[in-house]
C-alpha cells in the first residue's frame, strides 16, 4: 500500500485554477426551474474573485437518460462542449449539478481511455469544424472550492458564520458514484460536505441517507416512488437532529424541497429546508441574502435563518 | 494483532421479541477479513452468532451483509478498510430483506424475482435437431461475460433504494440476468423477455448507481441501461419510462436543452388528464414560489450542430 501512495503523481493545479478563470457548465435545471442556483453561483464566484465563463453553446449533458436511447450520443454531445472550453483556452469545466458531473465525467473517461472513442467523436464534430483534443477536466463546484480555494481560506472569508446550524449533507448519487468515474472522494464514506459545513461554522449531521438516492429520475415512472425515497432520507436526517439540508445537485433539490409534503403519510412531517451548495456558502461569506433566491424554495428556510440570526425572515 | 470490537445485530425469533445489539471484543489481525473475524468470534466467543458463509473467497455469494452501513461480501472486506476510529465494525443483516436470525435473512423475494425470468435458455428448435452444440461467437459472448460472473449474493438488491420503498421492482440482479438471456443469440424469446422485465418495472431504476458496488463487477446499472435501449429498439415504447427517454432526446435535439415542461407533459402523455392532474399539486407548490420552467425554450447557440450530431448518429426521438 505504501508503495502505491508514493508513486501517485503530485496533484497538478489546472491552468484554470492558476488563472482563476474556469469554463462553466450550468446545466439545464439551473437555467430553467432552479435559476436561484445559477444566480447564487455567479454571486459566489464574484465574492471569491474567480471568473466563470459560461459555455453558452453547450448542450444538455444527456442527463443519464440519453443513454437509454443511444449508447454514444451523450459522449459526442459532451465532446462538443469540451471542444468549446478548449477553444476558449480553458481546461476546467465547472458543474453545479451532480448528474451533469457524473455523466460528463463518464463521457470524458470514455473519450480519453477507450480506443477509438475520441476519433469517433471528432469524426462527427468535424462536420462543423470542431474537434476535441482531450485536455478538459470536469469538476464540480464543491471540488473546486475545496481543492483550489481551500477550506482554511474559505473559513477565513466567513463573515456570517452559520452559528451551529445543524445541516444534513445530501450527496445524492452522481457526484460520488460510480467511484470509477468520479473517484474524487470515497463514495461509501464521503466527508467533503461535512468539512465544508464545519468550515462555514455549521454543525454537520450524520445519517445513513446522505449517500442515498432522491428518486428524481423516476418521479414520473410510477406514483409515490420519489416522495417515498425523499421521505425515507429526510426522516433519517430529521431524527438525527438536522434543521436544514445542503445538496450539490439541483435535481436532488427539486425532489427534496418538492416532495417532503407528499411523504407525510408514510414518513411523518419533516419540513427540512434544502439549500443549494452555493447559496449556503455565499450566505456565510456575506453575499446579500436577498439576492440568493431563498424565496423560491417550497419549504421556506426563513424560520431557521432567523432563529440562527443568519438572515431576516423576509429574505425567504 | 488488534483489539477489535464487532458491533453485532442479534436476533433470534425463538427467544427475542425485538432485535438488539451486542458488542463482541476479540484480539485479531486487522489484515484479515470481516468474515474471518466473525468465524473467529463464533468459534472462540459465542457459538450462537449466525451468518451464512461457504467458500470464503467471493465465489459462493453467501456472506453478503451490511458492514458499517454499506452492503458487501464479508469475505472480500478487509477489517482495516472498514474499522472505525474506535476499532469497531458495525455488522447488520442485508437491508431490504426480512431477518431470519442474526445476519441470516429470508432470501425468498430475491429468488422469486429471479425465477420469474425463466432463467434458462429457450431456443427456437430442439436439441435433437442439432448435430453439435449451439455456438456463440466470441464477439456475442463478450456481452454476456459480466453477468456470467454474478454469484447471486443479492448485494445489489440490498443496496437498491427503489426496492426499499417498492418491493415490486425486479431489482438490479434480476434485470442483469434478464439481459443475459435477452442478448444471448441462442435464445428465441427476446421480445417476450423484454416485455416481461418491463412489466416488472425495468424503467423504475432510479439511475443511482448503488449497484455499482457489485463485488463481482457485473455492473447491473449498465446492463439495465442496455436492456432499456433494447426495449426502445424493439419498439416497446408505450410506457412512461421509454416515453420519458424519447421526449428528453427530442427536446435536446430541438433546443440543445432538456426542456423540463415538455418532458413532463410528454412523459405522462399530453392527453392523459388523470396523470397530469396527479402532478398538479407539486406543480402548484413550485409555481407559488415562482419556480416555473420556461414554457418556450430558446435554442442554445449553434443548435444546428447538435441536430447534426443527432441526425448523423440516427438517434431515435419522440
Amino acid at each position: 500500500m505504501a508503495l502505491a501512495i508514493e508513486t501517485l503523481p503530485a496533484k497538478r493545479r489546472s491552468k484554470s485554477a492558476e488563472a482563476k478563470r474556469y469554463g462553466f457548465f450550468p446545466g439545464c435545471v439551473a437555467k430553467e426551474s432552479c435559476t436561484e442556483l445559477f444566480n447564487s453561483t455567479m454571486l459566489l464566484a464574484d465574492k471569491l474573485g474567480i471568473e466563470l465563463v459560461e459555455l453558452t453553446a453547450a448542450s444538455c449533458c444527456g442527463a443519464s437518460v440519453l443513454n437509454d436511447v443511444n449508447r454514444d450520443v451523450a459522449r459526442v454531445l459532451n465532446a462538443r462542449t469540451y471542444a468549446q472550453a478548449e477553444a476558449l483556452g480553458l481546461d476546467d469545466v465547472i458543474t453545479i449539478c451532480s448528474t451533469c458531473t457524473g455523466h460528463m465525467r463518464a463521457s470524458n473517461k470514455e473519450l480519453l481511455e477507450e480506443e477509438g472513442r475520441l476519433d469517433h467523436a471528432n469524426g462527427i464534430l468535424g462536420k462543423f469544424n470542431a474537434s476535441y483534443k482531450g485536455t478538459v477536466s470536469v469538476r464540480h463546484l464543491l471540488w473546486m472550492l475545496i481543492d483550489d480555494i481551500g477550506l482554511d481560506e474559505l473559513s477565513k472569508m466567513v463573515v456570517n458564520p452559520l452559528r451551529g446550524l445543524k445541516v444534513a449533507p445530501f450527496y445524492g448519487c452522481h457526484i460520488i458514484r460510480p467511484e470509477s468515474v468520479n473517484g474524487w472522494e470515497s463514495a461509501r464514506n464521503p466527508h467533503s460536505l461535512e468539512d465544508l459545513i464545519t468550515a462555514l461554522g455549521g454543525e454537520p449531521v450524520d445519517y445513513a441517507g446522505k449517500t442515498r438516492c432522491c428518486g428524481f429520475h423516476v418521479q414520473l415512472e410510477k406514483e409515490g416512488i420519489a416522495p417515498n425515497m425523499v421521505g425515507q432520507n429526510m426522516r433519517m436526517a430529521k431524527d438525527n437532529g438536522a434543521e436544514a439540508v445542503l445538496t450539490p445537485c439541483p435535481l436532488c433539490h427539486l425532489a427534496l424541497d418538492g416532495y417532503q409534503a407528499d411523504s407525510v403519510a408514510r414518513w411523518g412531517r419533516t419540513d427540512l429546508p434544502t439549500f443549494h451548495l452555493p447559496q449556503l456558502v455565499a450566505l456565510a461569506l456575506g453575499v446579500d441574502s436577498t439576492k440568493l433566491g431563498l424565496k423560491r424554495h417550497v419549504i421556506s428556510p426563513g424560520p431557521i435563518l432567523q432563529a440562527h440570526d443568519l438572515a431576516p425572515m423576509h429574505v425567504a | 494483532m488488534s483489539k477489535i470490537t464487532l458491533d453485532l445485530f442479534r436476533f433470534d425469533p425463538a427467544v427475542d421479541d425485538e432485535p438488539h445489539r451486542e458488542r463482541v471484543d476479540i484480539d485479531f489481525p486487522d489484515t484479515q477479513t470481516v468474515l474471518d473475524a466473525l468465524e473467529y468470534a463464533k468459534a472462540e466467543v459465542d457459538g450462537s452468532i449466525s451468518f451464512r458463509r461457504s467458500c470464503r473467497s467471493a465465489i459462493c455469494g453467501s456472506c453478503s451483509m451490511n458492514i458499517n452501513g454499506v452492503t458487501g461480501l464479508a469475505c472480500k472486506t478487509p477489517l482495516r478498510d472498514v474499522m472505525r476510529s474506535d476499532n469497531s465494525v458495525k455488522i447488520d443483516p442485508m437491508p431490504n430483506f426480512e431477518p431470519m436470525k442474526d445476519m441470516v435473512v429470508h432470501m425468498d423475494p430475491f429468488w422469486d424475482k429471479y425465477a420469474r425470468l425463466k432463467p434458462y435458455l429457450q431456443p427456437a428448435d430442439k436439441d435433437e435437431d442439432h448435430e453439435r452444440e449451439r455456438r456463440v461467437s466470441p464477439e456475442d459472448m463478450k456481452k454476456l461475460v459480466a453477468v456470467a460472473n454474478c454469484v447471486m449474493c443479492a448485494t445489489c438488491y440490498a443496496l437498491c433504494p427503489v426496492v426499499s420503498v417498492d418491493p415490486s421492482f425486479a431489482g438490479p440482479a434480476a434485470i442483469a440476468y434478464a439481459y443475459r438471456f435477452i442478448e444471448d443469440t441462442r435464445d428465441s424469446k427476446q421480445a417476450e423477455r423484454v416485455a416481461q422485465i418491463s412489466d416488472d418495472y425495468l424503467w423504475l431504476c432510479a439511475h443511482c448507481y448503488a449497484c455499482s458496488y457489485c463485488p463481482k463487477h457485473v455492473d447491473p446499472q449498465d446492463r439495465i441501461i442496455d436492456t432499456k435501449r433494447r426495449s426502445v429498439q424493439l419498439g416497446q415504447t408505450d410506457a412512461p419510462g421509454p416515453r420519458h427517454a424519447l421526449v428528453v432526446a427530442k427536446t435536446i435535439k430541438q433546443t440543445g436543452m432538456l426542456a423540463e415542461n415538455e418532458v413532463i407533459a410528454g412523459t405522462i402523455g399530453r392527453f392523459n388528464f388523470r396523470g397530469l392532474l396527479k402532478v398538479m399539486p407539486l406543480g402548484l407548490r413550485m409555481a407559488s414560489k415562482g419556480k416555473i420552467p420556461p414554457l418556450f425554450m430558446h435554442p442554445v447557440q449553434k443548435v444546428e450542430e447538435i441536430r447534426t450530431i443527432f441526425d448523423s448518429m440516427e438517434v431515435p426521438v419522440a
